[in-house]
């Protein structure tokens, strides 16, 4: 026990002893912690720019460009004449909608008739357009529900009786999770599982590939001190870094680890049989580096695991983040238990079963060959 | 050109084609492994638009109206009523557990109320853990539920003899007509796709660059040999890096065909801009994977310094998250990055048919990229061969 302890040392040792797996399996991470949040920090967008085109040029149409730039989404930041000029500002990305309130828009509003408003999207840019299709939907629904109720009661109803008919039924939206609706909150925390993933994978690789064969306890306290030193790592980015990037972070520790231990097994056996296929540890580096925006599209993080093709997500299920990722989101940013996410863990657990139990075969078969 | 001088860059050529040779796993990464990542990513985002999200209802009404409700949800094309569930805490479990994406709650004696004029709440939760996917079935539940009050609204108002016929024109007075420019049906293939797979064959355009360098620069003697060989060198970079300038180049095109050819996706700007800016943008990052292999010296550390670099560019280029809301760090680091300026111009000329002269600023921006990536590298090298010489001297 106390020699297989020392193994556990020494495989530590020899991992901060060689540079390149030190910057992979350390120094990497911390460059990520710091950098990778970065772009997303701001969380939400507001205030996207938009012109607007007043044709009608009236009180409820100067009203209603008032509520326009009034609005958390958007801001009015430029005032053109015709169509053509708006977009010119848009192509060179000064403005990213365009409102066009058409003439007549007062006298038809007044005269009980439909009075539409046209809303130019940027739909090369899908976070900025829907903060600008939502202002501009609410701003029309409000103002429109505010003439209706001035219509109504002027036919002679009264005031509940005009409401009701505005609004039969009220529809509430409440958000669960991530209730300011943050980007950086969205997708870092989903990231860094993927970042350990790949960084233990290439750590491995740089370690072990092209490596002359060790001896099975060796090979067993290598895999041990490697996830004894990236369940800190998820303790840092799950724990830590949420809070210092003020991201939602309600995960019990203990759920978190009962999935964090199958995830880094399954990952690190994973690791080792790779690292007996590879040719060479560029290979495998270069291998890794290029799958991680593939993989990260797969876990149903940012495009519904609904929406793509059964035979593809089955395969994909055979790598441990495709599955693990979205498991940690729920236990560590939805605060889910252990039951709710138990399909996950066993998952986790049959991968680290098969993935060992391959890495075994494949050393076993590198030393006979030795 | 003289004779003797392109001798040198061919011979340059020759021998890293034959290097490339020797590697069939190099050979691979040049052209067919981008282009099987980017079928990948094409065959998940192959639906373009994500249709029928599961949500679970919670109907504590169960009257013909509340069963309404749930009908013209469930006829949206963005959601799926997947389950019906007697309680709400059985709804949010069915949500944390990824089963689905929102919960509709509609209230106990809903009709009851609605009839009589106090505007019952019904209650989407959505997981905005998820936050596009939560954001479309959110919209599209808000919309059916608007639709259905709009109906129960038209129907109050046909039967109350009271009121002017025309009044049902009014239930929405001021409708906005959405008029998403560039991408009507607000598709993922055009708006995500189109710009993931340059994402990640910048991620192999660079660290083919960085391989190629400091292979030379790990190897002993490697670097004067490559620069004997190449006369200069200029030569010798243009050399070693040309066969890769081309067969990323015939790679991204190659891409771009599956995008236009099989997802029938428009082009809409000016061609010989999109093949000067894929141009322009291999050259620049082949430029700095040069850069970041002859630093490090080592293959090892040059694949690092790529990933670090490459890795995360996507998110720093502004098409998933806008540059106009990042800090200034982020704001001054993807612009430093070849992926931002290439995706811009892309954005301008396949999906946005900009003008000319609107575009080649960016454009601008791109080569200035690459001249500075060519001169840091080109200077490296100069240092370097200088130090090789006084080693062997």
């Amino acid at each position: 026990m106390m020699r297989f302890f020392a193994d556990v040392i020494d495989a530590l040792k020899d991992l901060f002893a060689n540079k390149s797996a030190r910057m992979t399996m350390v120094v990497s991470i911390l460059i990520y912690a710091c950098m990778y949040p970065q772009p997303y920090v701001g969380e939400i967008v507001r205030d996207v720019p938009m012109a607007i085109i007043d044709q009608d040029g009236s009180t409820a149409s100067r009203e209603l460009t008032r509520r326009l730039d009034a609005t958390d989404g958007i801001k009015l930041t430029a005032v053109t004449s015709t169509l053509p000029e708006a977009e010119r500002l848009f192509y060179e990305r000064k403005v990213h909608g365009i409102v066009l309130i058409p003439t007549n828009f007062e006298r038809d509003l007044l005269r009980g008739r439909f009075s539409p408003i046209a809303a130019y999207g940027d739909g090369s840019y899908f976070v900025l357009y829907n903060s600008f299709a939502t202002a501009v939907s609410t701003v029309a629904r409000n103002v429109g529900s505010e003439v209706r109720f001035a219509r109504l009661t002027a036919l002679g109803l009264d005031e509940g009786t005009a409401n009701t008919l505005i609004a039969p039924v009220t529809s509430v939206t409440v958000p669960l999770f991530n209730p300011t609706g943050g980007y950086a909150s969205y997708i870092v925390p989903a990231a860094f599982v993927l970042i350990i993933q790949q960084t233990l994978l290439m750590g491995i690789s740089i370690i072990h590939a092209g490596q002359r064969s060790l001896g099975a306890r060796k090979i067993f306290a290598a895999a041990v001190a490697y996830i004894g030193l990236y369940t800190v790592w998820v303790g840092v980015t799950q724990l830590l870094l949420p809070k210092v990037y003020g991201l939602p972070q309600l995960g019990d520790p203990l759920v978190l680890l009962a999935l964090t231990l199958p995830f880094l097994i399954a990952v690190t056996a994973f690791g080792f049989a790779l690292s007996q296929v590879v040719p060479t540890r560029e290979a495998a580096i270069f291998f890794l580096v290029v799958q991680g925006i593939p993989l990260f599209f797969m876990t149903g993080i940012a495009w519904p695991i609904e929406s793509i093709l059964e035979p593809i997500r089955t395969i994909a299920l055979a790598i441990p983040s495709t599955s693990a990722i979205p498991a940690f989101v729920r236990v560590d940013q939805m605060g889910a238990s252990l039951s709710q996410v138990l399909p996950s863990v066993a998952l986790q657990m049959a991968l680290a079963v098969g993935y060992s139990l391959l890495a075994y075969l494949l050393l076993q078969q590198r030393r006979v060959q030795a | 050109m003289s004779s003797q001088t392109a001798t040198g860059f061919f011979h340059i050529i020759r021998r890293e084609l034959s290097q490339i040779a020797e590697r069939p796993g190099l050979a691979f990464m040049l052209g067919p492994f981008p282009l099987l990542a980017m079928l990948l990513l094409a065959v998940v985002f192959a639906p373009g638009v994500p249709t029928n999200l599961p949500v679970a209802v919670v109907d504590q009404d169960g009257t013909s109206l509340s069963r309404q409700v749930v009908r013209m949800v469930d006829a949206t094309s963005d959601v799926d009523v997947a389950k019906r569930v007697p309680t709400l805490a059985e709804g949010k479990d069915a949500l944390i557990s990824g089963e689905v994406y929102a919960v509709i709650l509609i209230p106990d004696n809903m009709e009851r109320d609605l009839l009589a004029g106090r505007s019952p709440e019904l209650v989407t939760l959505y997981n905005n853990q998820l936050l596009s996917i939560g954001g479309i079935v959110a919209r599209a539940s808000t919309r059916a539920i608007g639709t259905f009050g709009s109906a129960v609204s038209a129907q109050i108002l046909l039967s109350n003899g009271t009121l002017r016929e025309d009044a049902l024109n009014e239930i929405v007075p001021v409708p906005v007509q959405q008029n998403p420019l560039f991408n009507p049906a607000l598709d993922y293939v055009q708006f995500l796709l189109s710009a993931l797979g340059p994402a990640v064959i910048q991620i192999f355009i660079t660290a083919s660059a960085a391989l190629s360098l400091s292979r030379e620069a790990q190897r002993e003697g490697g670097f004067r040999e490559m620069l004997a060989l190449g006369g200069s060198p200029l030569r010798s970079l243009l050399g070693k890096l040309a066969p890769y300038a081309f067969a990323y180049f015939v790679t991204l095109l190659a891409a771009d065909a599956v995008l236009f050819g099989v997802f029938d996706m428009p082009f809409n700007g000016n061609f010989t801009l999109h093949l000067l800016n894929t141009f322009m943008f291999v050259c620049s990052c082949l430029c700095l994977g040069g850069f970041f292999g002859v630093l490090a010296g080592e293959t090892i550390g040059a694949l690092g310094f790529t990933g670090i670099v490459t890795g995360p560019a996507f998110g720093f280029s502004g098409i998933s998250f806008p540059r106009i809301t990042m800090n200034g760090f982020s704001w001054v680091w993807g612009a430093l990055l070849p992926l931002t300026p290439y995706l811009q111009l892309r954005t301008d000329q396949v999906l946005r048919g900009a003008p000319i002269d609107i575009s080649l600023p960016t454009l601008g921006w791109l080569s200035a990229q690459a001249v500075i990536y060519g001169l840091l590298l080109w200077g490296l090298v100069l240092l370097s061969g200088k130090r090789a010489e006084e080693v062997s001297s």
